[in-house]
């Protein structure tokens, strides 16, 4: 059975379109919800939470209807909002019993739960600060153990690496697919940020402004090598040798994306071999050197890339 | 032998039991709201208020209280009926609605605690149930509180009413008067503080209401000759006349103001409050 599954969801705001006809099927694991900022990432988030009426079509997260069962659905489930505000004053430890408590739990299960999340997500010494004396990282933190204390089932996460450092975002997301490797939580994981989705998530959900580009499991869509990445060297009296590479390629019917401030460039195609002749090719052509010629793996950039043309 | 010590690690695990569903939510939040708004467990400077509200509230009670034992003939004349314990309480009644009761929705909606709520088995309108209960539990206690603690003292001092069926008879219009200020209380507290995202603010918004439409109404009638039943546009003081009216009696303020009058001004304010919650809560986004 799948976690969520969409048919034709969605939500329009006045003239704006926020979700448009999506048809998800969402598999166990984590799945990495993805688009820019505004692609209507929060928006299903919350029309999954049974927070919002969509305007047409329906869902159904854990075999629920968000709506007519909305209750008793988000007893199974865990939220860790994007929103990075806490009650200053409250001490870690009574911000997650609470919320275990309404979430279900009995007071003492909760008091014992409440700990022993803080502890998972590595906060057990700081259990008792104040949130309003925590990182941000801490807060992060406390935001996930507050999603997982009453041992849901599927847990939503809205950015939830949003102003963590590197350091702090590894530890984030290796906290996130353990929660899911070693408890069986599904986590529906929202993030702007596709390299975070590529490292962790067994499933991706691809949105752009609305409409869905992808979905799947991650292995099916960027599994795949794809063509090459050369890096040319810049010779000084053979200043358009890029150019003219890029042109011969082109010429040749293959998909070549330049990279921003280098002469380094993708070369797109199924058929690496091809691929690999048609640079050979053109570099001699140009009278170019090659620097550097390393396989291409498909990305998740590339997705999107793809949509927008 | 003794069994030697033993660290129990239990670690983060599945739960398989019972789960409490709406009813454990409100509950929970009721608790957790009250807790907030009096400022238990919280830092010193958030108890202040609700001391001295409480202070406020029970030292003309307790007052009258030690003056009737200390002089043990304190004339009828001067004890005060039942009901007008609750007119000495009113400051505090209204200390009450603008400086702690806000406190109960407010600072959800800006900690973010609102939105974490509606990802739990509380809708809005649960959600919003708790804490009205949460506001009208804690205002109750703050306006039946002093008329019941009067009422108890003059008992055991021999100075209740007489009989068993008259006790309760009284006891139950003494409840059923702070009761019902405090409904309406609750209601225009909560109503001026879902209006906006500022504690303070919601704070100026309840002062101006309540003082500000008492004070106005006071002058259009007593100073412009307007119709004594503008009186029941005043929030602070038309409910404050509900006891007077429960015992048969009524304020020198509301002595040209109908009964029906005034428990119709008194729905009046409930309602306008509790459509302004009910109003906000359906359309604020949580996610």
């Amino acid at each position: 059975m799948s976690v969520i599954t969409t048919a034709g969801l969605t939500m329009q705001f006045g003239a704006h379109r926020a979700l448009d006809a999506l048809d998800v099927e969402v598999a166990h694991g984590v799945t990495g919800l993805v688009g820019a900022n505004g692609a209507g990432k929060t928006t299903l988030m919350s029309i999954l939470l049974g927070l919002r009426h969509a305007s047409a079509g329906s869902a159904s997260v854990l075999g629920l209807d968000p709506i007519s069962e909305g209750a008793r659905l988000r007893a199974l489930v865990g939220y860790g909002p994007e929103r990075n505000v806490l009650p200053e004053d409250m001490p870690a430890s009574d911000f997650v019993k609470h919320f275990a408590e309404v979430r279900g739990m009995p007071r003492d299960e909760a008091r014992g739960r409440a700990s022993d999340a803080l502890w998972l997500v590595g906060l057990g010494e700081e259990r008792f600060r104040a949130l309003g004396t925590m990182s941000t990282g801490q807060r992060q933190r406390v935001k996930l153990a507050q999603a997982i204390a009453a041992d849901p089932s599927l847990v939503f996460l809205d950015e939830p690496t949003d102003g963590l450092d590197p350091v702090q975002r590894d530890e984030m997301l290796t906290l996130i697919r353990q929660i899911s490797n070693e408890y069986g939580i599904d986590v529906l994981l929202s993030s702007h940020l596709l390299e975070e989705v590529e490292r962790i998530c067994d499933n991706v959900v691809a949105l752009d402004a609305g409409r869905l580009v992808a979905h799947g499991s991650l292995a099916d869509l960027v599994g795949n090598d794809e063509g090459v990445t050369v890096e040319l060297v810049e010779v000084d009296d053979r200043p358009d040798a890029t150019a003219i590479v890029l042109a011969r390629l082109r010429e040749r019917g293959l998909d070549v994306r330049p990279h921003d401030r280098s002469a380094a460039f993708d070369v797109v195609a199924a058929d690496a071999d091809l691929v690999a002749d048609a640079v050979r090719d053109a570099v001699a052509d140009a009278g170019a050197r090659i620097g550097k010629v390393v396989r291409r793996r498909r990305r998740l950039e590339d997705l999107f890339q793809g949509a927008g043309r | 032998m003794n069994q030697p010590a033993q660290i129990l690690d239990r670690g983060y695990r599945k739960y398989e039991g019972q789960r409490s569903g709406v009813a454990g939510a409100m509950r929970s939040v009721v608790k957790h709201t009250v807790r907030s708004i009096l400022g238990i467990g919280r830092k010193g400077r958030h108890k202040v208020f609700p001391v001295i509200v409480i202070a406020i509230a029970f030292i003309p009670s307790v007052a009258f209280l030690a003056i009737s034992i200390l002089l043990k003939d304190f004339g009828d004349e001067l004890r005060p009926e039942y009901w007008e314990f609750f007119g000495f309480s009113f400051a505090a009644g209204l200390l009450f609605t603008a400086l702690v009761a806000p406190e109960a929705i407010v600072r959800d909606r800006r900690d973010g605690m609102y939105a974490l709520y509606l990802s739990t088995p509380l809708t809005r309108m649960t959600y919003i149930g708790a804490k009205v209960i949460a506001v009208f539990g804690s205002l109750s206690i703050i306006v039946c509180g002093p008329a019941l603690l009067a009422f108890l003292g003059y008992t055991f001092q021999g100075l209740g009413p007489d009989g068993v069926g008259n006790w309760f008879w009284v006891g139950a219009r003494v409840v059923a008067a702070g009761l019902a200020i405090a409904a309406v209380y609750t209601a225009v507290s909560l109503g001026a503080s879902s209006l906006t995202d500022r504690r303070a603010f919601a704070s100026v918004a309840v002062i101006l209401l309540m003082f500000g439409l008492s004070i106005a109404t006071t002058v259009m009638v007593d100073s412009a000759d307007m119709s004594e039943n503008l009186r029941v546009l005043d929030p602070l003081g038309t409910p404050l006349e509900l006891p007077a009216r429960f015992f048969g009696d009524r304020t020198i303020d509301y002595s040209d103001v109908s009964t029906p009058m005034v428990v119709l001004g008194s729905a009046a304010w409930l309602a306008a409050g509790a459509a302004a919650i009910v109003a906000r809560y359906r359309r604020l986004a949580a996610v």
